[in-house]
C-alpha cells in the first residue's frame, strides 16, 4: 500500500504534466488559427490557377507537355508528409501504416524490385523509414519550423526532376487533410503525371488572345501548379497535425483530471485510515492506564 | 478616366485588389501595357518589373518572378509566383543569391541545376535593380 506521501508526490507529479498538456494544447491552438489562415490565403491562388490551366487544357488537348505524359510504370516515387514533431496522437502512425499498406500491398511488384522509392517530409516519417528495409529517395526533416514557398518548390523539384530524367514513373503522394480540429483524413493522390482536369466547365467561350501562344503558357503554368499543389498540401498537412495535437493534448488533460481526482479519493482514505489507528492507538492506550 | 479592376493573387496572399487606371507587364514575348477596354488576353510573363498606375494616378512597382495575366472585360487577374515592393526588397539576401548562383554556374553541373541557377541568378538581379532604381 503506497504511504501518504508517495499519494501526495504523485498528484504533484499529474498536476505538472496536466499543466505541460494544457498548455500544449493552447500553443497548438493559436498556431492552428494561424495556420488556417495560410490556407485561407493561398486558396484563391490555387482555385484560379486550375481554373486557367483546366480552361486552357479543354482548348489544347495534345499539348505534349512531359508533366502530362502517361508511360509504362516501373518506378514510383510515393512522398509521405508527416510531422517533425511528436504528442498528436495518432498523426503519424496513420501516414506510416497507410504508407507501408500501400507500398506492401498495392505496390507489392515495385517493393520486389526495389522499384518504390519514399520521400519523407517531416522528422517522425523519415525517422521510422531510415531504419527499416526501405528505399528512401530523400528525407526533408525539420521543414515545418520554417514554412515557406520555396519549401514547396524545392520539394517538387526534387521530384520533378527525377520524373523528368526517368527515374520515376509516377509519383503519389500520402498525407493527412485538414477536415476539421477533431477529424483528420488520409488521402493519397497521384501528382505525376499530371491527370488531366475532368471538370471543365463549359463556359461561353471568349475569344482570348494567347501570348505567346497557348502552348507556352501551359508550359509555364503546369510547373507552377505543381508548386501550388505542394504548398497547399504543406499546409494543409500543418493545420491538420496542430488540430491532431490539440485534440490530444485535451485528452492528456482531461485524462489528468480524472487521474487526479481519483488519486485525491485514494490519498483521503488513507489519510482517514491513518487517523483511526491514531485514535484507535490513543483510546487503547487511555484504557490501558485506567485499568491499572 | 475610366477603371480597371485589377486583383493580384500570390500563393502566401491576394496581394493587390483594387481599381486601376493601367499596368505594365513584362510579357513573355515583349512588355506589354493594359488600358480601358483592352481586348482579352491571356499571356504568360518574365521575370521583371510590374508598373501599376492606380486610380489616383499613384505609380506602384512590384518586381515579379514570372507567372501569367489574364485581361478580361476590364478585370485583370495576375497569378503571380513571388511579388514583392521595392522596399520589402531584402538587398542582402538578394545580393547573397546572386553569388551563390553565380557559383553554381560556374562549377559546371548537370544541365538542370544550370538552368535552375541562371533563373536564380536573373531573380536575385532583378530584385537588386528593382530595390536600387525605386526606392
Amino acid at each position: 500500500m503506497a504511504t501518504l506521501r508517495d499519494i501526495k508526490n504523485r498528484i504533484v507529479g499529474v498536476k505538472n504534466t496536466q499543466k505541460i498538456t494544457k498548455a500544449m494544447k493552447m500553443v497548438a491552438a493559436a498556431r492552428l488559427r494561424r495556420a488556417q489562415e495560410n490556407i485561407i490565403n493561398a486558396r484563391p491562388y490555387s482555385r484560379k490557377i486550375t481554373e486557367v490551366l483546366s480552361h486552357l487544357m479543354s482548348l489544347e488537348k495534345q499539348s505534349g507537355n512531359p508533366l502530362l505524359q502517361e508511360r509504362e510504370v516501373k518506378k514510383i516515387g510515393l512522398v509521405l508528409v508527416t510531422s517533425d514533431r511528436g504528442l498528436c496522437g495518432s498523426f503519424n502512425m496513420n501516414i506510416i501504416n497507410k504508407t507501408i499498406s500501400l507500398v506492401n500491398e498495392d505496390f507489392a511488384d515495385y517493393k520486389k524490385n526495389d522499384a518504390i522509392e519514399l520521400f519523407c517530409v517531416g522528422k517522425k516519417g523519415f525517422d521510422f523509414f531510415k531504419t527499416k528495409n526501405y528505399r528512401i529517395g530523400n528525407g526533408y526533416p525539420g521543414i515545418f519550423s520554417s514554412l515557406n514557398y520555396e519549401t514547396a518548390v524545392m520539394l517538387v523539384n526534387e521530384y520533378k526532376t527525377k520524373f523528368l530524367n526517368g527515374d520515376l514513373d509516377k509519383v503519389y503522394v500520402v498525407y493527412n487533410e485538414f477536415k476539421s480540429v477533431m477529424q483528420q483524413n488520409i488521402i493519397v493522390k497521384q501528382l505525376l503525371p499530371i491527370l488531366p482536369q475532368t471538370e471543365h466547365q463549359e463556359e461561353k467561350e471568349t475569344d482570348y488572345i494567347f501570348e505567346p501562344d497557348k502552348l507556352s503558357i501551359i508550359n509555364s503554368l503546369l510547373p507552377r501548379y505543381l508548386n501550388s499543389q505542394m504548398w497547399t498540401l504543406l499546409l494543409d498537412s500543418y493545420a491538420a497535425e496542430l488540430g491532431a495535437r490539440m485534440t490530444a493534448m485535451d485528452m492528456a488533460t482531461e485524462n489528468a483530471k480524472e487521474l487526479i481526482r481519483t488519486l485525491n479519493i485514494q490519498y483521503n482514505k488513507e489519510r482517514q485510515a491513518t487517523i483511526t489507528t491514531e485514535i484507535l492507538e490513543i483510546v487503547s492506550g487511555a484504557n490501558a492506564l485506567k485499568e491499572q | 478616366m475610366k477603371e480597371i479592376k485589377l486583383e493580384i493573387v500570390t500563393p502566401s496572399k491576394t496581394a493587390f485588389s483594387g481599381a486601376i487606371n493601367s499596368i505594365s507587364v513584362p510579357g513573355t514575348s515583349g512588355a506589354f501595357q493594359v488600358l480601358y477596354n483592352h481586348a482579352p488576353i491571356l499571356s504568360s510573363f518574365e521575370i521583371g518589373v510590374i508598373k501599376i498606375s492606380d486610380s489616383n494616378n499613384n505609380e506602384l512597382i512590384f518586381a515579379t518572378s514570372g507567372g501569367t495575366i489574364e485581361v478580361l472585360e476590364n478585370k485583370i487577374l495576375i497569378l503571380a509566383e513571388s511579388l514583392e515592393r521595392p522596399k520589402e526588397i531584402d538587398i542582402n539576401r538578394a545580393e547573397k543569391a546572386k553569388d551563390r548562383a553565380k557559383e553554381r554556374l560556374a562549377s559546371k553541373g548537370k544541365e538542370i541545376d544550370q538552368s535552375r541557377a541562371e533563373a536564380a541568378l536573373q531573380r536575385a538581379i532583378n530584385r537588386i535593380k528593382v530595390s536600387k532604381n525605386y526606392s
